[in-house]
């Protein structure tokens, strides 16, 4: 266990070198577009920062350093139908609509506080359709960070190789 | 041109045929290679080579793109293997995708296949127990199907057998419904586990909860590392194929083994149209396949055929082998082949919460859980339907973490999750059905495959003895776990179709009188005697039990048999 918190400890320190898998260094923008779903580059940017509010950067790195984004796109391209595409595609739009009637500029200008206000408020609107994007995007970015190799190195330790089983052991307060 | 053919046909000819290499084929390729015999192997699919052939079996959960979930298009285009619970990004090179070998569905029945060598050994749960003395005296008791032309005495040394080779993790619990094997070292029940065995043998005289027996090397000996296999190391994701060989898989153990020999021939893409039946000889003399890569139908030739193409595909090959002699399909003076199909009931499970041993958890992951065998009808007729279940039982200490905030908060509860408030517990039936005439499978007249094989038409049901043992299942379960202390309890009916269990059986039913029944006690064609089927279409009754093991050990003894019959110049 000293060993492990140790091995922690160091890769807290030396930060900054995140790995992304294989799937999300190749990815382009040709690889996620299938069919009617389309992204431009605006909205990759929006993206990043959505995923940034909902898990920012803290003294660990947030969903945006870890590839959320790039994985939720993956997701919703490949894995969702069409009414959750056209859900995801109509709240991109929404969120910047929403952010401008209330602090007067884009989602990407606004402050931090401003931007996870404009969240909030969107998670709790009567219009499903917007409760139902941010449901979608907090799913899948909360997905995109626990399952990512920081996180699953460092933080919630997962062992691909546990080697062992004991029934019955006492919880560790 | 004479002495050519000659030739070809020398070069196609081997001692013996074996027609699939899943678990059942593989085991019969191990023992005929073992008799020195020069044995052909025929896989419709793929080659998978041990380990090689895994490509995810390394993967970490974030290298997956879609973090294990299946693709839309992919799931669209194959709704039946979609729903099977194993198929999913990490596995899905290893499943038959629907359109792939269509069939027809007479009424709604998920067929889920492996084509490739070691077939669905590379996928499946794993679960062996043996067969009791109740299973095999089932149909003759209790007046359905046939008798069984065997008893536990007959199968019981060949479960030693391939237990030992196989590797069997397990317990002697000496329980008359499930007899006790040659087991590697048992997996630990959990806290709730224990508990929930000594509340229910408190309450319950002739119920019993035992930990799984199951094919890992908990406890590996000399005849595994000579397989090249090591311990299990409780990684859990078997279904992608294991690079320590540390549960039983046909490509891990049997068919390198008689790949040792030198006297195996494997031959992936080898679709098996039909066996040759030779009317002089009164036999059969090899089996034509059509090779999937050129779609060239070929000959091969043997003196004796093992057919080991998986419950259905077998059935679906025997029809296909139509002569003048079997006009309705190869040793089917009967008339009973295809019919009589039955199948394990998994449709029902019962959860519930339980609030002790709070201060406790699990650590590392057990590919096991807990066992309850038969309770039901074991002794005599008792309840309002015939034969009975077994359930599987685990408990498990969960952890959940608040995902209602949104920023730093939301980050600070996923980075701190917490240990439930309770244990959560979950019991699944696995009910007996009983073979019916009514339950069949047929080949279309019109439909046929993509080598130009009729379609297998199949047409299995539930019935309502099905239905009273669910209602059952779900009464005794609610009792045992009230008298445990219990809360929260849980049932629920999946209602799915047929086929997802994955254990369908018969078609091709042993029996002692030919009138009745397709194989003999030794699993050969009573009408053509150098042709076994040893896979699940053989079975005359399901039993609760999983099937694989008794797979393993019926095809051991066939082998012995057939090879001291051949010696004696009676094959």
């Amino acid at each position: 266990m000293q060993r492990r918190s140790a091995i922690k400890n160091l890769a807290l320190t030396i930060g900054g070198t995140i790995v992304l898998p294989a799937w999300a260094n190749a990815w382009s923008k040709e690889s996620i577009q299938s069919g009617a779903f389309k992204i431009t580059y605006a909205q990759e940017t929006l993206l990043a920062e959505i995923v940034e509010t909902i898990i920012p950067k803290t003294d660990t790195p947030g969903a945006k350093e870890l590839g959320a984004d790039k994985f939720i796109l993956k997701m919703v391209a490949d894995c969702y139908d069409k009414k959750s595409q056209d859900i995801f595609a109509k709240g991109m739009v929404s969120v910047d609509e929403l952010s401008k009637k209330e602090n007067g500029k884009t989602f990407v200008e606004s402050d931090a506080k401003q931007k996870l206000e404009v969240l909030k408020k969107m998670s709790t609107s009567p219009n499903s359709d917007e409760k139902g994007f941010v449901q979608l995007v907090k799913g899948l970015t909360i997905d995109g960070y626990l399952v990512s190799e920081y996180v699953m190195t460092n933080l919630r330790i997962f062992e691909m190789v546990p080697g062992r089983y004991h029934g019955c052991v006492p919880i560790k307060k | 041109m004479s002495n050519l053919n000659i030739d070809a046909i020398k070069n196609q000819t081997y001692d013996a045929i074996v027609i699939g290499s899943g678990i059942s084929g593989g085991w019969a390729a191990k023992e005929l290679t073992g008799k020195g015999l020069r044995t052909l192997v025929l896989e419709r699919g793929r080659d998978v080579k041990h380990v090689i052939d895994y490509p995810t079996t390394l993967m970490q959960p974030w290298e997956f793109e879609h973090h294990n979930r299946i693709k839309k298009e992919v799931k669209d285009a194959n709704p039946i293997v979609s729903k099977c619970y194993a198929f999913y990004e990490g596995t899905e090179q290893f499943f038959v995708k629907d359109a792939e070998h269509p069939y027809i569905q007479e009424k709604p029945f998920d067929w889920i296949r492996g084509y490739q060598t070691g077939g669905k050994s590379l996928l499946w749960a794993r679960q062996t127990q043996r067969w009791s003395e109740y299973d095999f005296q089932g149909p003759a008791r209790d007046g359905f199907a046939v008798d069984w032309p065997i008893r536990y005495a007959d199968i019981a040394p060949w479960y030693s057998y391939v237990e030992k080779f196989a590797g069997i993790s397990g317990n002697k619990d000496n329980v008359a419904s499930l007899p006790d094997g040659e087991f590697l070292a048992p997996h630990e029940l959990n806290c709730v586990e224990k508990y929930f065995k000594e509340q229910v043998a408190k309450n319950y005289k002739d119920r019993h909860i035992i930990t799984g027996r199951c094919a890992h090397l908990t406890s590996p000996k000399q005849v595994h590392y000579d397989q090249g296999r090591a311990q299990c190391q409780s990684r859990t994701i078997c279904e992608r194929g294991c690079p320590y060989g540390g549960y039983f898989s046909s490509n891990s153990s049997t068919l390198p083994w008689a790949a040792k020999t030198g006297k195996l021939t494997l031959r992936p893409h080898s679709v098996v149209h039909s066996i040759i039946y030779d009317e002089k000889k009164g036999k059969a003399t090899g089996v034509r396949v059509i090779d999937a890569t050129t779609n060239q139908m070929m000959e091969f030739y043997a003196r004796i055929i093992f057919v080991n193409a998986a419950a259905l595909n077998s059935n679906l090959i025997l029809l296909n082998s139509t002569s003048h002699r079997f006009p309705n399909g190869l040793g089917n003076d009967s008339g009973v082949l295809g019919k009589y199909i039955a199948f394990h009931n998994y449709t029902a499970t019962i959860n519930a919460d339980y609030e002790g041993f709070l201060d406790s958890t699990t650590d590392g992951r057990k590919p096991n859980s807990a066992y309850v065998p038969r309770f039901r009808n074991v002794e005599k007729q008792e309840t309002d339907f015939l034969r009975g279940y077994a359930a599987g039982f685990s408990a498990g200490r969960y952890q959940h973490d608040d995902r209602s905030g949104l920023g730093e908060d939301l980050k600070k509860a996923l980075l701190k999750p917490e240990y439930n408030n309770v244990w959560s517990v979950g019991s699944h039936m696995m009910g007996e059905t009983i073979p019916k005439e009514s339950n069949y499978v047929a080949l279309d007249k019109s439909k046929v495959d993509p080598w130009g094989i009729p379609q297998l038409k199949i047409s299995v049901e539930y019935d309502d003895n099905d239905r009273k043992m669910v209602k059952d299942f779900f009464e005794q379960f609610t009792e045992m776990y009230t008298k445990a202390g219990f809360k929260n309890i849980r049932t629920n009916d999946s209602n799915r179709t047929p086929g997802l269990d994955i254990h369908e059986m018969g078609g091709a039913r042993m029996g002692k009188d030919p009138k009745t029944s397709v194989l003999n006690k030794w699993n050969a064609i009573h009408s053509c005697k150098n042709v076994f089927v040893t896979d699940g279409a053989s079975m005359t009754s399901t039993s609760t039990q999983n099937p694989s093991l008794t797979y393993m050990a019926m095809t051991a003894r066939s082998v012995d048999y057939a090879v001291k019959e051949m010696r004696k110049g009676t094959l």
